[in-house]
């Protein structure tokens, strides 16, 4: 296998650590982290100057003369090469930038993601010279804005279910696209659609053909009115319509019907916005929790006194730390030219999503009744938190992507995983390649040779998790074979336990780099930080696979069940 | 006009907290510390920028120079006025030992001589000695007129002198100053309508503060030049009339507050228990 097509944690569920893919931990180089940091102190400069959260919640809608400056500043053009007019970042310092303004404020940092992370990524990773040239510099400028339109009122992450349709005409020269898109961002204002539209036949039997196209805000696109949302109400969602909208042919992204790879790819990296956009309010939240504790006094002294107030901090701070560092492992990964990271950044985007549900909460919590209040900012952003653990893939699906991907060998992707989930038995052929494998982990236990020796502790917490997750796997399908495609009870399990893997050995490799750079006086607070991370994911891995097989399941299946037939909760007290 | 803006490299004073003091008091220590151009130097290079500019245009009316004395680290510093807009940058190289304001004052001088500017605008004092000093010595040596503490100017006689606002104890005196001239600047110099050059439009809303940079302008600002030269090239002696016998932190502030009920009171307590009064 070549270093461009590993995976590590498709290698942790064959037991094997491929070390070398996160040691050592990956850095921006220094000219870059100079352009980094300036680039974080004016934006927060721009944050204090011109955005004003409360307001952007209150109004439904981010002002015209923002947007503007948000162009001007150069906000839209992040990713794209600095030949197209765009600023070049990489992946991290991309991220970076993504969790700066998610600080500021969620809508803003969602518009600009939904431009860069999902809308243009489609023509930086698949399009042709002719059309980066032709759509990119203006996207790059801000003067016309891009969205990525795949979900369906039938269809999420099921390309099947897309009913959209794309008909070649006679002289082979246009698509007549038809149909209609839901809740895309920037729906109301974008000029530059990712459109996912089917190329083939709409009958079942017939496997589906999907086609990326790149589609102008033009004759026969409409959009509807903007959707009234919990939160990120600033950003623009609306439904889109397409009513014999021309496509010229050149307009394809990637290859005729080879759509679902575009979008998968697409949201591979988009995740990885998501992640770092949570990590950013996390930080911010935090640093309220910090004020809010030593302000507030109750018998006589400041909260963060007692013990039940020390401990969310100290969680929180842990497990901000790990979210940190898996983020910019992975966008480090993806920097170093690896390939295959759809793993690790569904990982990155359901870790980062509840991580920040768990810190969001605590922190309304620790500001207790005044937190309840909308004079405050705690309940918006709870509600701008919300919708990180619904969009850009369900925290659902990518659960049983993470286990279903991480059993098949690397390189497949959600498209097989959809497609096993719509057919168990046949989609999930591919299985048995794995079923036969010698897992490498079973005989011998790999080790975490680069580690620290300060961090032996966590170390072995590792490679015993590792271990136990790949024995459990091969036992699983040793055992049930194809039918773990619907077994979403261990799915949950093996994917929960992937998480906190992934996240400790991202641990484990940014703090020993502290401790390689600082001595171990100097990086005590980090090692102290991956220690408690560590406590923590070791007790939830032992949860998920040390009691893995539960009769329990067939129970819950059958509670739910009698709750479908009885529709909903039928009992009683009188 | 062809302006010139001293700035100083300052330990980033929102985290003022971080200084530390060696244990023989001989030294501050510089570890962990975050470095930013001095406040009020960046006010005036804002003020400069807004001199300089037909603001809302992006039309250029003149060359914005700064300079600043130190390491190879300053370059970094020096990156921000220049994403902010201005033109190329100075740096004359010193270690902090060589230097204190009258070796900046002298080196300074040196430059204008070279560089003959119409106006040297600078910070009235930088946060971190607070001497206020370097802009009214630098007046001195080249026999220039000075105002100190603009929180207003306004540009007069068609572009021959300023007309400048100075914040003073009593209200504010206002004086016209012929060019070429030195001014240094106070906060205020970065409110919204506190700077008039004649030529951007009365009704131009600058925001409150220095502006911030766009993304565009910080990989440009990696592209401008930055000449270096040398206290010895300019021919200027490193000989700081300043010796520093000993650094301590500030006593740490008790944080308790006395809640009075009338001014009498307040008089009362600053009199008997602050002994203030």
């Amino acid at each position: 296998m070549t270093a461009d097509e590993r995976s590590f944690m498709k290698s942790i569920f064959h037991g094997v650590i491929e070390e070398s893919l996160i040691f050592p931990y990956p850095e921006m180089d220094p000219e870059e982290r100079e352009t980094v940091q300036m680039i974080l102190e004016n934006i927060q400069r721009f944050g204090e100057s011109e955005v004003d959260a409360a307001k952007i919640d209150r109004e439904h809608k981010i002002p015209d003369d923002l947007l503007t400056k948000m162009k001007e500043m150069g906000l839209f053009g992040l990713t794209i090469p600095e030949e197209h007019g765009g600023l070049g970042l990489s992946a991290s310092a991309y991220a970076r930038v993504i969790q700066e303004m998610a600080a500021i404020d969620a809508s803003l940092a969602v518009t600009i993601g939904a431009h860069q992370s999902i809308g243009l990524k489609g023509i930086l990773l698949h399009g042709t010279d002719e059309q980066k040239k032709q759509f990119l510099p203006d996207l790059a400028t801000g003067e016309r804005v891009a969205a990525f339109a795949l979900t369906e009122p039938g269809t999420g992450s099921d390309a099947a279910a897309i009913t959209t349709r794309a008909e070649l005409t006679d002289d082979g020269q246009h698509y007549i696209l038809n149909g209609s898109k839901i809740w895309i961002t920037n729906g109301g204002f974008a000029d530059v659609f990712t459109v996912f539209a089917r190329t083939s036949a709409p009958d079942s039997g017939v496997k589906p053909r999907i086609t990326a196209l790149i589609v102008e805000r033009g004759e026969g696109l409409t959009n509807g009115p903007s959707e009234e949302k919990m939160g990120i109400r600033g950003s623009s969602t609306t439904e889109i319509f397409f009513d014999d909208v021309k496509v010229p042919v050149e307009n394809v992204l990637g290859e005729p019907g080879r759509g679902f790879k575009v979008a998968m790819s697409v949201l591979n990296s988009g995740r990885l916005g998501l992640a770092s956009g949570a990590l950013g309010a996390i930080k911010r939240l935090i640093q309220m929790s910090t004020e809010r504790v030593n302000e507030r006094k109750a018998f006589g002294r400041p909260i963060g006194e007692f013990g039940m107030i020390k401990e969310k901090i100290a969680r929180m701070s842990a497990e901000a730390y790990a979210l940190e560092s898996m983020t910019y492992l992975t966008t480090g990964l993806i920097d170093a030219g690896v390939e295959d990271y759809s793993l690790e950044s569904a990982i990155c985007k359901v870790y980062g999503s509840e991580t920040l549900w768990y810190v969001v909460n605590e922190t309304l919590q620790i500001a207790a009744g005044i937190g309840y209040m909308s004079e405050y900012p705690y309940e918006r952003l709870m509600r701008d938190a919300r919708i990180n653990m619904i969009f850009e893939g369900t925290n659902e699906i990518l659960r049983a992507f993470i286990a279903l991907a991480g059993m098949q060998s690397p390189g497949k992707h959600l498209a097989e995983v959809a497609k096993a989930m719509r057919e168990p038995i046949k989609g999930f052929g591919l299985l048995r390649e794995f079923a036969v494998q010698k897992a490498r982990g079973l005989v011998l236990r790999e080790r975490l040779e680069r580690v620290h020796p300060v961090l032996s502790r966590e170390a072995v917490i590792f490679e015993e998790g590792s271990v136990l997750l790949a024995q459990r796997v091969e036992q699983t399908l040793r055992k049930h074979g194809r039918e773990i495609a619907e077994m979403q009870f261990v799915q949950k399990r093996i994917a929960e336990a992937s998480i906190d893997l992934y996240a400790l050995a991202a641990v484990l490799s940014r703090t020993t780099r502290a401790l390689e750079r600082k001595g171990e006086a100097g990086a005590q607070r980090e090692v102290h930080l991956a220690t408690a991370f560590s406590t923590l994911a070791k007790a939830r891995i032992d949860d998920r696979l040390v009691n893995f097989e539960r009769d329990s399941d067939e129970l819950l299946k059958e509670v739910a069940a009698q709750t479908y037939a009885d529709g909903g909760y039928a009992f009683d007290i009188v | 006009m062809k302006i010139l803006v001293p700035v100083k490299r300052v330990a980033d004073p929102d985290n003022a907290n971080k200084m530390k003091v060696t244990a023989d008091g001989s030294a501050v220590t510089s570890e962990g510390l975050a470095w930013k151009v001095n406040p009020f130097d960046e006010y005036a290079v804002e003020a400069a920028l807004r001199l300089n500019e037909k603001g809302g245009s992006g039309d250029v009316l003149g060359e914005t120079v700064v300079i600043s004395l130190g390491d190879d680290e300053v370059i970094q510093t020096l990156r921000q006025p220049l994403a902010m807009g201005v033109d190329r940058a100075i740096l004359v190289k010193a270690s902090d030992g060589e230097i204190d304001s009258t070796v900046v004052a002298k080196a300074l001088a040196a430059v204008v001589e070279k560089e003959q500017p119409d106006l040297v605008l600078m910070g009235k004092q930088a946060v971190d000695g607070d001497s206020n000093t370097a802009g009214q010595m630098l007046a001195e040596h080249l026999g220039w007129p000075m105002a100190t503490f603009a929180m207003s100017i306004e540009v007069a006689d068609d572009g021959k002198a300023l007309v400048v606002g100075r914040e003073v104890d009593t209200g504010v005196l206002t004086l016209k100053v012929t060019l070429p001239a030195v001014v240094t600047v106070d906060l205020r110099i970065v409110a919204p309508a506190a700077v008039k050059n004649g030529v951007t439009p009365d009704d131009h809303a600058y925001n409150e503060g220095a502006r911030y940079a766009s993304l565009k302008g910080i990989m440009k600002a990696k592209k401008k030049p930055v000449d270096q030269t040398s206290l010895s090239d300019l021919g200027v002696e490193a000989s700081p009339l300043v010796e520093y016998t000993k650094y301590e932190l500030p006593p740490a502030r008790s944080g308790s507050a006395t809640f009075v009920e009338s001014v009498d009171e307040l008089v009362e307590k600053l009199r008997t228990e602050a002994k203030v009064l």
